[in-house]
């Protein structure tokens, strides 16, 4: 579509009011930027958030762009604060406030943050693995310790066994031959020799296995638990170690068993060889790990101050990265013009803030102090620009329901105005209670008055999130709820009677109509046709006096259906009618009368009809004649039938004019169904012979001359327009009759079988309205009653729980459970049932190029 | 029993395999082999994987890249997602990953063996392991001085002690041993995972079976090629030929009895399958020596098990094609680095 110029006599109220309907308007605009200050233009575009570029280099490869290597040095840089902050986390230093915002640094500066970063990430290093070392030490020397205490405990244990049962031993053992002297040892031709260390506590098994399969029982192993958790110096997670020992005779299997030593990863110690040695170890152990943990004390102390100052200016290092290296993306996508010295970006603006745009970019240029100032061309176009619609807090929700469904069409009728009400009402329909809908109003008038509560709005709870982003949707549908349960006289499925009811039971007494019946029979009828039992409408709503009636359901389904027939007809006739605004807009006069009249008159003839009838039925049937009314659904299927003769009429003349009502709807079929596709073959074959243009094609036509005006302007100037801009490209569309009949013809079915599973569709209303009021009034009767029908006092006591019980149902099924069944259908009666008769969206977000979009926290760039 | 298994299949396995099908929608295409073949240096490549599903694999590390960091890099990779299925499988299908592993561990098994024999240092040699093959005992095989040692000291306790039935012997380990004992465990492999997939019947059999039966004749092949010119006589040889394969029993025995590459090419002519393979190159187009036509081969093999649903022949053939990429990554790393851009495009490309 092409932006059409607005007069100058537009008030600015208009304006607004049209982008809420209809969306900004958009242009395309080439930006000149001078290569001295294009940072500086750019950085102050991403501050604003203005506009979006388009990528002028699409063929080029991510590496073989302009400024890879500035980008590969943000990314350097990203890695060491990624590295930074996981330290600063591990150490549990807290982050200072998030809520500066620093300027982009100018590239002269990056340097220097850089230099500051790597010599903090060497620092930082250096200290880190001086502590992982002297951990590790620690680690060892605390091992060894274990190892020398529970490898005594061995000696005694089998010494103190010797002393009790000498008797019975054969061989003496080796850990007392150790005890003893060695010249024991080399009497018996073979080296004794000690292997001693800690193995996983879980590989001792196989461990013990193999050394035997392997040694053939040339060994003995012994070993016992460590009661501690030792911590993996590896991993740093705690484990259950097991201290062994193992003596062996000879070299060869010496060999072996160091060697599935080191295939189980132990850790070896050297065993001492008499107790005078282990005590000496033991005491020198000591002494050192006394004085490492003063040295790791200070090393961690250190370490921390390092961390601290880095803690200060890390957010601030972070954003800088962060928009640094969107602007050199962005300047990625501008391509170089050789000559004019100077850079060029194409870019998707609103009209209206094309004056910002200039303002921004003559910042821009004062600030890098350049001669030549940027400046910014209007392009004309013939490619679909993106959609804007501009929202706030309030409109935004509704705007995110409509955009869910497809963002809409450059410059087409926006339904998230009408939304605003439409949506809540029919939610109000279906979930029609005065209490439930207090309730709703009140918690989200609470998320409303606190919204600027930091601790509400930065939560991770994505349910709850959700719950906090829909709060001005769920106060408006609780706003309606209490409306339409006013209007269906319903608080926690009870009526309240306010104004006094209608309906008087004396007056039944009175004129001893009940006497007959009054002895014999459960069940006591009202007869309006009585004087003085009928008193008149109630004046809100229904009538509380139903609520005591048996036959109350029959009554409220039969309003309640008819109601929703009614309220869907309209809803679907009101999407009808805007199609209207979105033919006039994009000059398809013919539209209106091919498509939008036939489409209206189907829909009102037989389903206007049906609206007609039920009013007429409620407005001209008095209490008297009551008996005698005709039924709807009879008259309404003789009218398909045209079989009239055989009913009683509602009304004089109704024959006719259902005949009449019926030709002209099947008439407006065959319109609609070849209406649009005749005309435009006519239009293309016939029109050029008689040398007129029409609507549309005229206004394209125009285009086309302008676009080629300006471009032979370009050339003029020297630049060459077409090798980057590709707006340049313009392909006229083939008229094809086959595919427009055949859309045409699909969208023929759709409309008319439409209309009618449409509006049954709406009966939903009905289904859902009638499901909450049973559910609320079955809790009523299932929980409530039975408390407080009890009548001593401790019913009192009994009540609470019950009150409890009661509240917790209602609010988790009958609020959240009902109200999100409620909410989805609302959602479907919009998005299918209304915006199909309007609402193509097809359109692309604008997303522009904003430093407050990049995403905020952390986590969520991949830096921690 | 074959109907039910794909009715209840999704029930312990079905997030598994969604999973890595996921994965495989990650694999490089044609499109991103020829970005990485335009790159002029290895910070080119690593600026296009990232925009692939590796992501920050490689600019995560601070060291400067090389092509044998890359490798590394990519194995990890590799070994994460494997033990991300693995800790997540349910029998059977945790048997069958455990299949998968058992190759790479014939292969680590065989590697210690030579290395101890070089005098080389364990710790030297347990990097250099893949890290799929990875077991507790793995530092301690060089003890062993002979197979039957081996077995009965050290790997007895491992998965990979039936294998050992046909390979227990006295001799001496040397290299040629070495390389013996790895076939013989490969064959008593392959035989096994076969008649396991075989067992599990219905679709995994159906796609496992020719993965596994082509894997199998092109062992036989392979081990045929390169005896020639070794002592290894027809008899030896056919010990090592896994009996599970299309060329079973009529081709290995003609392969056992050839002596020289025509006779090879003889033998392969019978098999419509691995006819192509051995034939003389097209004048005009380069040059593919028959182990890439053999990978080539096995990679549409692999692609194949991605079209029917319900079976275990997915894990395998990603893992397989991961490490075909993995390869090819390496491949043009390495052309990358030593400028030799006529042979990069060389890579087997794995999604057309």
């Amino acid at each position: 579509m092409l932006a059409r110029p607005r007069s100058r006599g537009v008030s600015e109220a208009t304006v607004k009011m049209c982008s809420l309907l209809r969306g900004e308007e958009m242009c395309l605009a080439q930006l000149f930027l001078q290569s001295g200050s294009a940072y500086d233009c750019i950085s102050e575009l991403g501050e604003l958030g203005l506009v979006e570029f388009r990528d002028l280099n699409p063929n080029v490869n991510s590496f073989q762009r302009k400024h890879v290597n500035e980008i590969k040095k943000c990314e350097e840089m990203e890695r060491i604060l990624g590295y930074l902050l996981r330290e600063i986390k591990k150490a549990d230093i807290s982050l200072p406030d998030r809520d500066v915002n620093p300027v982009t640094p100018l590239p002269k500066h990056v340097i220097t943050i850089m230099e500051q970063l790597q010599r903090l990430e060497v620092e930082l290093g250096e200290v880190t693995r001086n502590k992982e070392k002297l951990q590790k030490n620690l680690l060892e020397l605390t091992e060894y310790t274990h190892m020398l205490r529970i490898t005594r405990s061995f000696v005694q244990r089998s010494a103190e066994r010797e002393h009790l049962e000498a008797q019975y031993e054969e061989f003496p053992f080796l850990e007392k031959d150790a005890m003893m002297d060695y010249s024991s040892m080399q009497r018996l031709g073979a080296k004794l020799g000690f292997i001693s260390g800690l193995i996983q506590r879980v590989k001792i098994e196989a461990f013990e296995r193999m050394l035997w399969r392997v040694c053939k029982g040339y060994t003995i192993l012994s070993y016992a638990e460590v009661e501690e958790y030792l911590e993996d110096p590896d991993t740093g997670e705690p484990m259950q170690s097991v201290v062994f020992l193992i003596s062996y005779w000879g070299d060869q299997i010496g060999q072996k068993v160091k060697k599935i030593c080191d295939c189980y990863h132990c850790h070896l110690y050297p065993y001492p060889s008499s107790n005078e040695e282990r005590n000496d170890v033991v005491e020198g152990l000591r002494t050192r790990i006394q004085d490492l943990h003063t040295v790791l004390h200070r090393t961690e102390d250190y370490l921390k101050q390092v961390l601290i100052k880095a803690s200060e200016s890390v957010y601030t290092w972070v954003i800088q990265v962060k928009k640094m290296k969107a602007i050199y993306y962005i300047l990625n996508q501008c391509s170089f013009d050789v000559t004019n010295k100077c850079l060029i970006a194409e870019v998707w603006c609103p009209v209206n803030d094309i004056p910002t745009l200039r303002r921004a970019l003559e910042e821009g240029s004062r600030k890098s102090g350049a001669t030549v100032p940027s400046f910014v061309n209007r392009l004309p176009t013939t490619d679909t620009p993106p959609t804007l619609i501009r929202t706030n807090k309030f409109t935004s929700g509704f705007q995110n329901i409509v955009d869910a469904y497809g963002v809409g069409t450059y410059r087409e009728v926006n339904p998230a105005p009408f939304t605003i009400i439409t949506f809540p009402f029919l939610f109000a329909v279906m979930f029609g209670d005065l209490g439930h809908g207090a309730i709703m109003f009140l918690s989200a008038a609470w998320m409303v008055l606190y919204e600027n509560n930091r601790k509400l709005k930065n939560t991770r709870n994505e349910i709850w999130n959700t719950f906090f982003e829909g709060r001005y949707i769920i106060l408006m549908m609780g706003l309606f709820s209490i409306y339409t349960g006013l209007i269906y006289n319903d608080c926690f499925s009870k009526s309240l009677n306010i104004f006094g009811s209608g309906w008087s039971v004396r007056a039944m007494f009175e004129n001893n109509v009940w006497d007959s019946v009054i002895s014999g029979n459960g069940v006591l009828t009202l007869d309006p046709n009585i004087t003085g039992v009928f008193k008149g409408p109630y004046p809100l709503g229904i009538d509380p006096i139903w609520n005591l009636a048996s036959n109350r359901l029959t009554f409220l389904n039969s309003y309640k259906m008819k109601m929703s027939v009614i309220l869907g007809i309209i809803h679907m006739s009101f999407g009808v009618v805007l199609s209207t605004f979105n033919h006039l807009h994009f000059r398809k006069k013919y539209n209106l009368y091919l498509v939008f009249l036939p489409e209206l008159l189907f829909m009102l003839c037989l389903f206007g009809y049906l609206v007609f009838m039920i009013l007429y039925k409620w407005l001209f049937f008095t209490v008297k004649d009551s008996r005698h009314a005709p039924s709807i659904l009879i008259q309404f299927i003789n009218m398909f039938l045209m079989q009239s003769d055989t009913m009683q009429p509602l009304y004089p003349g109704q024959a006719g004019l259902q005949v009449f009502l019926l030709v002209i709807a099947l008439l407006s079929v065959p319109v609609l169904l070849l209406g649009k596709p005749v005309y435009l073959y006519w239009l293309q074959n016939g029109s050029h012979r008689l040398g007129m243009y029409r609507g549309y094609e005229r206004v394209r036509r125009n285009s086309e001359e302008e676009l080629y005006l300006m471009r032979a302007h370009d050339m003029e100037e020297g630049s060459s327009l077409s090798d980057f801009s590709t707006s340049g490209e313009h392909n006229t569309e083939e008229f094809n009759f086959a595919d427009e009949f055949l859309h045409q013809a699909i969208h023929t079915i759709e409309y008319c079988l439409g209309c009618v599973s449409n509006t049954a569709s709406y009966l939903r209303l009905w289904a859902l309205s009638l499901a909450h009021a049973q559910l609320s009034e079955v809790l009523w009767a299932m929980v409530m009653r039975i408390g407080l029908r009890m009548d001593t006092s401790l019913g009192v006591l009994f009540l609470v729980p019950v009150f409890g019980l009661f509240a917790v149902l209602t609010v988790s099924i009958l609020l959240v459970m009902e109200g999100l069944s409620a909410f989805l259908h609302a959602l479907r009666l919009h998005w299918v049932e209304f915006q199909n008769k309007f609402y193509s969206g097809t359109g692309v977000k604008f997303c522009p190029f904003s430093f407050s979009l990049l995403p905020s926290s952390f986590e969520h760039d991949g830096l921690l | 029993m074959a109907a039910c298994q794909e009715l209840s299949f999704n029930v312990d396995h079905g997030y598994l395999e969604g999973l890595v099908r996921g994965m495989k929608a990650g694999i490089l295409t044609q499109a991103d082999y020829h970005n990485l073949a335009q790159c002029d240096t290895l910070e080119d490549m690593k600026l296009h994987l990232q925009s692939t599903d590796y992501g920050k694999l490689l600019s995560s590390s601070e060291e400067d890249l090389t092509v044998s960091l890359v490798d590394s890099k990519l194995r990890e990779n590799l070994v994460t997602e494997f033990s991300c299925l693995r800790s997540n499988a349910l029998p059977p299908l945790s048997t069958f990953l455990d299949y998968i592993t058992y190759g790479y561990m014939i292969d680590n098994v065989v590697m210690l063996i030579t290395g101890a024999l070089k005098q080389r240092d364990v710790a030297e040699l347990l990097p250099r392991c893949h890290p799929l093959g990875g077991f507790d005992q793995m530092a301690a095989v060089g003890i062993a001085r002979t197979p039957t040692e081996l077995y009965s000291a050290i790997l007895v306790d491992t998965p990979l002690a039936p294998f050992f039935q046909d390979a227990v012997s006295d001799s001496n380990l040397d290299e040629m041993e070495a390389e013996i004992l790895r076939n013989k465990l490969y064959k008593a492999y392959l035989e096994s995972f076969h008649s396991f997939c075989k067992n599990m019947g219905g679709a995994t059999g159906e796609i496992m079976c020719p993965v596994l039966e082509f894997e199998a004749d092109r062992r036989a092949f392979i081990i045929t090629v390169n005896s020639f010119g070794t002592e290894l006589s027809g008899a030896d040889r056919s010990s090592l030929y896994p009996a599970c394969g299309k060329l079973y029993p009529d081709g290995l025995r003609l392969l056992a009895l050839a002596e020289d590459h025509e006779q090879v090419k003889a033998v392969a002519d019978c098999y419509t399958d691995y006819k192509a393979i051995f034939e003389d190159p097209e004048p005009g187009s380069e040059f593919k020596s028959f182990e890439d036509r053999f990978f080539e081969q096995e990679v549409k093999l692999n692609i194949l098990a991605f079209l029917q649903q319900f079976h275990f022949g997915v894990f395998y053939s990603y893992i397989k094609l991961k490490e075909q990429e993995s390869r090819n990554i390496v491949w043009i790393a390495e052309c990358v680095t030593q400028r030799q851009k006529s042979k990069i495009h060389n890579y087997i490309p794995i999604i057309q």
